[in-house]
């Protein structure tokens, strides 16, 4: 299901996310392994809470906007930011193809 | 005698009313206005009606562009006067005792200064650069609703007044001394001092007025951007900076409207006897946490645009595009999100339960990430660039140095246990100094350089752009990091005096703040005569863009404008760019 929404491409944008879903994780297993406060259940309910609600908020807005973006750059033309109602702009893909710009090793292409 | 003296006020008032009437007869008929012919738009009217002109004209102005500028104006008088006060407080701190200044007065500087940097400057000349400049990026005729766009500026001046009513000769009202932070209970008047006068209501209905603001503008933007862009302008397509002020509006709509309700809540403490904030009631903590919910994120909303600002104008100068333009996106969202969930760092050592703050301290370390890859983005894309060191590069440059600074040395405070050493110093207030001065303050200038052109015609005098920099600069470092240097000697905030053995670092950073302040009038006194006579801009590309293909929408409607405009008939000598002849290949 994700392969076909997401390229391989829009995956590698995204790891710019996954960086902090994967320590707010670790804190997650961290806290739950190594618990010198002991277990109260509101205070650890509240604890996990803070760390899980933060995670589902972002995933789910990665994920939103990992789609958004994604689906618009098959649905119509790819410009540099801010150059697509420019006048005699050309898009991203033929202006790497004749060399117009120096090159961008970041998930824009 | 005393009735005579009602009648006189009477007939005073009286013929005032009819003053205005007639004043107001003889303003004309402002519906009786032609569309402009020329799509383009003439002074500043694209998709507007012809304007009143004169003072009428900007009381009534709907036009997001005149909006923009109101914004602005109202932002630098912000800044002046913020500026001001703290140059106070530099000025007594030069002295280990309260020489110059009381105590108390002291304690009021401090908090209206932050208070007016914060919601008088920040967020309002942030609205300055988005007005003026995101319909322009996405193609839209104007704001989803210019309307309330005019209704959220115009509620400013009368929030700004309330702020600072308490330094006005108006009676027993004495100026806040609460902080910007309005802890209770010292700000629910509880105890013997004087924070039960009503300057701390004034100041707390002025806030209220200017979240209100700030609340309908971010719903004005979300419209905006969302709705009405061109067909063209796809999310894969949209520019870095409405990216960040589209974050910024959401942070704005789930934090400004808690904030107005504690507010709320304040007030009836304070006035009604609710118990929302008292010990028998909701307990002072529960202010801390409502507060902090909101002001976590609002650093947030002041930091992002100008992130953006910096993502949109540091390429221009590199000749080459950002670096992962997708991550900076990304990791602006990630930012949104995650700076709901990092409110109690502000309030490790207030006792709370340590498994929350275990939870707190994960998510603020984690939130440092989407800030880190942005930087690394940001140099990645000097990186081997052919840099031309115009003043808006300079201070983006100075921008990316200021906020690694500001930004690593948050990190510790991230971290409970450093945090419990240096809360409540001067470490704390030199780390969000350099973000929020060093930062913030550093990219707002790029962008009121980089697009002076646009709003005035003109271009300002590079020389002194130069100077307004390096002064910036040398001075923010100076002030910031002493700062950083006394709180690690463990002078505490927010003291009108100190122990002698801080006078050395306490007197450098009153030093560099002087020089910021010299900094800054060089910038008032070149924006103000460039803006009156400085060379007239002949085309739409004065930075040379087109160039490198880095040529954007905002600059195409310029160019759009110059080329309609009526000619006035003087023709003034032509620009040469900040760039011109500056190019540094280093």
């Amino acid at each position: 299901m994700t392969t076909r929404i997401f390229d391989r491409e829009t995956i590698l944008d995204l790891t710019v996310n996954f960086i902090p879903l994967a320590i707010i994780l670790f804190f997650v297993v961290g806290y739950a392994v190594v618990n010198p406060f002991g277990w109260d259940p509101l205070a650890s309910g509240l604890q996990f809470a803070l760390l899980v609600v933060p995670f589902a908020l972002l995933a789910v807005l990665t994920y939103l906007s990992g789609k958004a973006i994604s689906q618009a750059e098959d649905e119509r033309p790819v410009y540099l930011p801010g150059q697509a109602t420019v006048s005699g702009a050309e898009p991203i893909e033929e202006r790497e193809s004749e060399g117009a710009i120096e090159g961008d090793a970041g998930g824009e292409s | 005698m005393q009735i005579t003296g009602q009648l006189a006020l009477t007939v005073l008032m009286g013929i005032f009313l009819v003053g205005v009437a007639a004043w107001l007869a003889r303003v004309e008929n402002w519906r009786s206005y032609t569309p402009l012919a020329s799509g383009g738009g003439g002074a500043h009217g694209t998709g507007h009606a012809e304007k009143p002109s004169g003072v009428i004209r900007w009381l009534t102005t709907v036009d997001h562009k005149d909006i923009g500028i109101l914004y602005g104006f109202f932002g630098i008088i912000s800044f002046v006067v913020g500026g001001l006060m703290v140059l106070g407080m530099r000025i007594e701190l030069f002295d280990p005792g309260a020489t110059l200044i009381s105590e108390s007065f002291y304690n009021s500087l401090l908090t209206n200064h932050g208070i007016t940097m914060l919601f008088l400057f920040g967020t309002p000349i942030i609205a300055a650069f988005s007005n003026y400049f995101v319909p322009l990026l996405i193609d839209a005729d104007d704001m989803a609703f210019p309307r309330i766009n005019a209704i959220a500026f115009w509620l400013l001046p009368p929030g700004a007044l309330l702020i600072w009513a308490g330094f006005l000769p108006l009676g027993d009202i004495v100026p806040a001394q609460t902080a910007w932070t309005l802890y209770t209970p010292l700000a629910a008047g509880v105890g013997n001092g004087n924070q039960a006068n009503a300057g701390v209501d004034l100041l707390i209905l002025g806030l209220h007025l200017t979240g209100v603001s700030a609340t309908m503008g971010a719903i004005n933007f979300i419209a905006t951007i969302i709705t009405e862009r061109a067909e063209e302008v796809t999310w894969a397509n949209l520019d870095i900076f409405s990216w960040t002020i589209l974050t910024q509006s959401g942070l704005i709509l789930f934090a400004f409207p808690l904030l107005g309700s504690a507010l709320v809540m304040l007030l009836l403490d304070r006035n009604l006897g609710t118990t929302f904030f008292a010990v028998e009631g909701g307990g002072p903590m529960l202010w801390q946490h409502l507060f902090w919910f909101f002001g976590h994120p609002e650093v947030y909303i002041l930091v992002l645009p100008p992130m953006g600002l910096v993502s949109y104008i540091l390429p221009r100068f590199s000749g080459r595009r950002l670096f992962g333009f997708k991550f900076v996106v990304y990791s602006t969202l990630a930012i949104g999100v995650l700076s709901f969930g990092v409110w109690a760092h502000h309030m490790f050592t207030t006792g709370m339960d340590p498994r929350l703050r275990a939870s707190f301290m994960a998510v603020s370390l984690a939130i440092a990430i989407p800030s880190a890859v942005k930087t690394f983005n940001w140099i990645t894309t000097m990186w081997n660039g052919k840099l031309e060191l115009t003043t808006p590069m300079l201070f983006c440059i100075g921008f990316v140095a200021n906020f690694i600074v500001g930004g690593v040395t948050g990190v510790f405070n991230a971290s409970i246990p450093v945090d419990l050493i240096l809360h409540d110093t001067y470490y704390v207030v030199g780390h969000f100094h350099y973000v929020i001065m060093g930062a913030i303050a550093f990219a707002l200038f790029a962008g009121m350089y980089y697009w002076f052109p646009i709003y005035t015609g003109r271009m300002y005098q590079r020389r002194l752009g130069k100077w307004h920099f390096w002064l910036t600069m040398i001075g923010t470092n100076l002030t910031f990091f002493s700062m950083l240097i006394l709180g690690y000697a463990g002078m505490p905030r927010r003291y009108a005096t100190y122990l002698p053995q801080f006078s050395t670092l306490h007197q450098l950073t009153s030093v560099g703040a002087l020089i910021l302040a010299a900094g800054t009038i060089i910038w008032a006194y070149n924006f103000a005569t460039s803006w009156i006579e400085g060379p007239k801009v002949q085309d739409g590309d004065p930075w040379n863009l087109e160039e490198t293909g880095m040529h954007t929408a905002e600059w195409e409607w310029f160019d759009r404008k110059i080329e309609t405009a009526v000619t006035d008939g003087g023709e003034e000598e032509s620009v040469v760019a900040d760039g011109g002849g500056e190019r540094d290949d280093a």
